[in-house]
């Protein structure tokens, strides 16, 4: 257990924990502003993913692939909540169940038509395919580097745009209180739509950032939606600050978790049994740590209501 | 000398920079019809919520029958004796009036958590449904959808259910709220029959049912008690109608 | 004697009030003699496939349709139910009845322990709140190397003394006894006191806590009894498939249960057995069509499945017993009227 290996799963835990991040801020905003629980927002993230991987072999260029999904991904959140999500707002939360459940089997079978089921694999240009020293003596690849960067960089956007223009104003409005800003006059179905595209936006960003380090498949957005809605439930629904926070906290806990949880139990309990029970534990420590918050806070850390 | 079902010492309750409730004190009497008035924004609703147990005060105590309920939830305090007739009628609308009545008898009996026979074809339970239906006159709507009721008598059937559980304590939130002249008049009618056999706080804007129908009024401004007493006594009292008059 | 004769009173207004589940159920009791003389056993197969996806439905909408839990998380108590066979079999023991005596207890106490978490929440929260312990379960399954991790564990079918359950019919009634018993208790607590309760608390809340009564504690005894149902149903399907993996308990397994209580009829007895029917007869006739229509993309039926689930949210209402209700001009399911009959 060297500093080396603990600096460096900690910078994956904060990689994963911005990616998160990403997901995350936009599902919190349509969760507690629009009430929708929309499901469908991982496949939000396969389409980001998919969008930049064949924008990318189509120009041969990495970084027009990136460039041109992102209004790809924006234009896609924004022709779905046109066409589909406006009319689930005022249903049951069962039936939006139902409906984005239905989603995401479109979603997931549109592109196993249109790529086929087996994965793709995307080359990272030689730019950002190296390894740098973040401190002296640990290497760290340039690539995840980049995508803290640029998913700290997206955190300080969305929170500048949240607290310091107007339009941020109405979103904060929204989801402290959906009915009142409505009643305001605030021209609220454009700024929904434009919410809910801005989160869709998001969430093909991280999409696509995962491209070159997990496999772009169908299906692929799955994983990291539960992941998300875990964030929101310990950040508090509704708050870009909660899930920014607690994205940061789950990335953290689960890489370091599963890499030194087994090594640590074997300090308390004989070797045998931690490494019987070291992966189990570590795979729900997310979720573990998702049951204390609710004891003790069930709205959350931050919740933005009230 | 009346003995105090109620007592309410020193109730604090703020939101933030709004102190909503302002060490408030007073009783209400076994037996009595009290009337709990003031302006908008007053506070009124506050203090029933912290009676009733869906708000907890700050600081300050409620005593039912001289037993502390401050820490009591809101079932454990309607188990205790107390009622409550909310202001937006907060019925059971999926279901008819006569289940309302069995659904409330049931609870009144503790039978709630028996799992074999059909509550709903339970003829005791029908028997003792209708008459909490019967005393506020719905016996023969007893079929009918909550939904598909007048505003009068749903308003109505929201009394019903308040006292079903047999309370020693009824906390009428505006029963009068929306109603026209002629179910204000029923209302009151209903609210008489009840006088002396338990103690009621009645919360309402319309005066003229206050001066008719209360033993006692309290005036409550900006969340504190600016006067207690008989309705002779309130309607001469210079800082009532400074506070009426001078917040218009 | 007259305590007998009470009961099976009871049992016949039930039956009279609930025409289309008890004729499904009968239904599916006789489906074997059919499939027998039309030479279609595969079919039994199917029937008791859907009989257990209808039996797990129906333990979900207890919460869900009557209750108005919007639980996103059952799968995992049908895969605690489904381990249980496993697991058990792992340390030798081989009895049929010892596993389902076992997957009742761990099945009650996760729908006891979940259900002190979320139930002090609603609404999104408790919608996420539930996914998200169902996929703590499914990862725990997948780490467990030693039942199989990911693989799974393949499973013998329990003992259950006399009746030899690989003998397709005797599995066939096992399964259908257990799902008459399920529709039977449901019956019973649906219009009991404790369900009528359950039924208003749905309604609303603060009215019930007006009455002096906690809403949690009746959410929580109806959240174990439909965790309960749900380990039984798994039970049985682990001994039906030979085999239990993690994908039992994933959360688009539980997803599926909602479909199926939607399509069928949300807060009615036969809804969820209705919708097991139509939706595992999709399942197998989604493909044949688009292979009969568009060969090369026969695999692809879900994105046939998926818009269409879109479409009977969008313009569906009341499911198939809505249908069948405004059909037949009758109310034959969920008890409305109080009073006598």
């Amino acid at each position: 257990m060297t500093l080396t290996l603990i600096l460096e799963q900690a910078f994956n835990g904060l990689q994963a924990g911005v990616t998160l991040f990403l997901v995350a801020a936009g599902l919190t905003l349509i969760l507690g502003i629009m009430d929708v629980v929309f499901l469908a927002h991982g496949a939000q993230v396969m389409i980001g993913a998919y969008a930049a991987a064949a924008i990318a072999a189509a120009t041969g260029n990495f970084y027009i692939g990136l460039l041109l999904a992102v209004p790809v991904t924006f234009a896609s959140g924004y022709l779905l909540e046109f066409l589909l999500i406006r009319h689930l707002y005022r249903r049951d939360h069962m039936e939006q169940v139902l409906a984005t459940f239905g989603l995401i089997l479109f979603f997931n079978e549109l592109i196993r038509i249109g790529f086929g089921p087996a994965a793709l694999y995307s080359d990272l240009p030689p730019s950002l395919s190296g390894f740098v020293e973040i401190l002296p003596g640990t290497p760290y690849p340039v690539y995840r580097l980049g995508v803290i960067l640029v998913g700290l960089a997206c955190a300080i956007a969305i929170h500048m745009f949240v607290s310091r223009t107007r339009i941020g104003a109405m979103v904060r409005a929204g989801a402290n209180n959906p009915a009142m800003t409505a009643a305001l006059g605030i021209n609220i179905k454009l700024l929904l739509r434009f919410i809910f595209a801005a989160g869709a936006c998001f969430a093909g960003v991280a999409g696509m950032m995962l491209g070159p380090i997990t496999a772009v498949q169908p299906g692929m957005g799955e994983p990291l939606l539960i992941l998300s809605l875990v964030v929101i439930i310990i950040g508090g629904i509704g708050s870009v600050r909660g899930a920014f926070i607690a994205a940061i906290i789950v990335g953290l806990v689960d890489t370091l978790g599963r890499v030194f949880l087994p090594a640590m139990l074997r300090l308390v309990v004989d070797q045998a049994t931690a490494d019987g029970a070291g992966p189990a534990v570590a795979s729900m420590l997310v979720y573990i740590l998702m049951a204390v918050v609710l004891i003790f806070r069930p709205t959350g850390l931050f919740p933005a209501k009230g | 000398m009346s003995r105090a079902v109620l007592e309410l010492q020193g109730l604090n309750k703020s939101f933030g920079a709004l102190h909503a409730t302002r060490d408030l004190s007073f009783c209400v009497n076994a037996g009595e019809i009290h009337a709990l008035i003031g302006p908008n924004g007053a506070g009124k609703t506050t203090l029933i919520q912290q009676i009733y147990g869906a708000l907890k005060p700050d600081t300050g105590h409620v005593l039912l029958n001289g037993k502390d309920i401050t820490s009591l939830p809101v079932p454990g305090r309607v188990r205790a004796g107390i009622g409550r007739s909310f202001q937006i009628s907060n019925v059971l609308m999926d279901f008819t009036v006569l289940e309302n009545g069995i659904i409330a008898e049931q609870a009144r009996l503790g039978q709630s958590f028996r799992f074999l026979r059909p509550a709903f074809d339970d003829p005791d339970l029908i028997v003792g449904a209708r008459k909490i239906l019967a005393r506020v006159g719905l016996d023969d709507r007893a079929d009918q959808r909550v939904g598909d009721l007048a505003h009068g008598e749903r308003r109505m059937l929201e009394l019903a259910l308040a006292l079903a559980t047999a309370p020693q304590l009824l906390l009428l939130d505006e029963p009068m709220a929306g109603a026209g002249p002629e179910e204000s008049q029923r209302m009151s009618q209903i609210i008489e029959t009840l006088r002396g056999k338990l103690a009621i706080l009645l919360i309402e804007h319309d005066m003229d049912a206050v001066f008719r129908l209360a033993d006692r009024i309290t005036v409550l401004v900006e969340g504190a008690v600016i006067a207690s007493g008989t309705a002779d006594e309130i309607s001469n009292s210079a800082a009532v109608q400074t506070a009426y008059l001078g917040s218009e | 004697m007259s305590a007998i004769r009470d009961f099976i009173g009871l049992v016949g207004d039930g039956v009279k009030a609930n025409q289309t589940l008890w004729l499904l159920v009968f239904g599916f009791a006789l489906f074997p003699i059919f499939t027998h003389f039309a030479d279609l056993p595969f079919w039994n197969d199917v029937a008791m496939r859907i009989m257990l996806l209808g039996m797990a439905a129906m333990g979900l909408n207890l919460v869900l349709g009557y209750g108005g839990m919007v639980s996103f998380g059952h799968a995992a108590f049908i895969g605690i139910g489904a381990y249980c066979v496993g697991i058990s079999q792992f340390y030798g023991i081989s009895n049929g009845w010892a596993h389902l005596g076992f997957s009742i207890v761990p099945c009650g106490l996760a729908g006891l322990v979940i259900g002190y978490l979320a139930l002090r929440t609603s609404g999104i929260y408790f919608i996420m709140i539930t996914l998200a312990f169902a996929q703590m379960l499914f990862f725990l399954f997948v780490s467990l190397e030693a039942y199989g991790g990911d693989d799974g564990m393949s499973i013998d079918r329990g003992e259950f003394g006399f009746i030899d359950l690989y003998d397709p019919l005797r599995l066939y009634f096992l399964i259908w006894c257990a799902l008459a018993l399920v529709s039977l208790a449901l019956m019973f607590i649906v219009r009991s006191r404790f369900g009528v309760t359950l039924r208003a608390i749905k309604s609303n809340e603060s009215r019930i806590e007006a009455m002096g009564l906690s809403p949690l504690r009746f959410k929580m005894v109806g959240y174990v009894i439909s965790a309960v149902i749900c380990g039984i149903a798994g039970t049985l399907f682990a001994s039906w498939q030979e085999y239990v993996s993690p994908d039992i308990m994933h959360w688009t397994r539980s997803g599926e249960l909602m479909i199926i209580i939607i399509l069928g009829g949300l807060a009615t007895l036969a809804g969820p057995l209705l919708g097991a029917i139509v939706f595992l007869l999709l399942e197998e006739s989604l493909p044949m069509l688009l292979g009969a229509v568009a060969p090369a993309y026969a695999e692809n039926w879900m994105i046939i499945f998926g818009p269409l689930l879109i479409m009977v949210v969008l313009f569906g209402r009341g499911g198939l017993t809505g249908i069948i209700d405004r059909l037949s001009g009758t109310r034959g399911n969920a008890d409305h009227k109080a009073g006598p009959r």
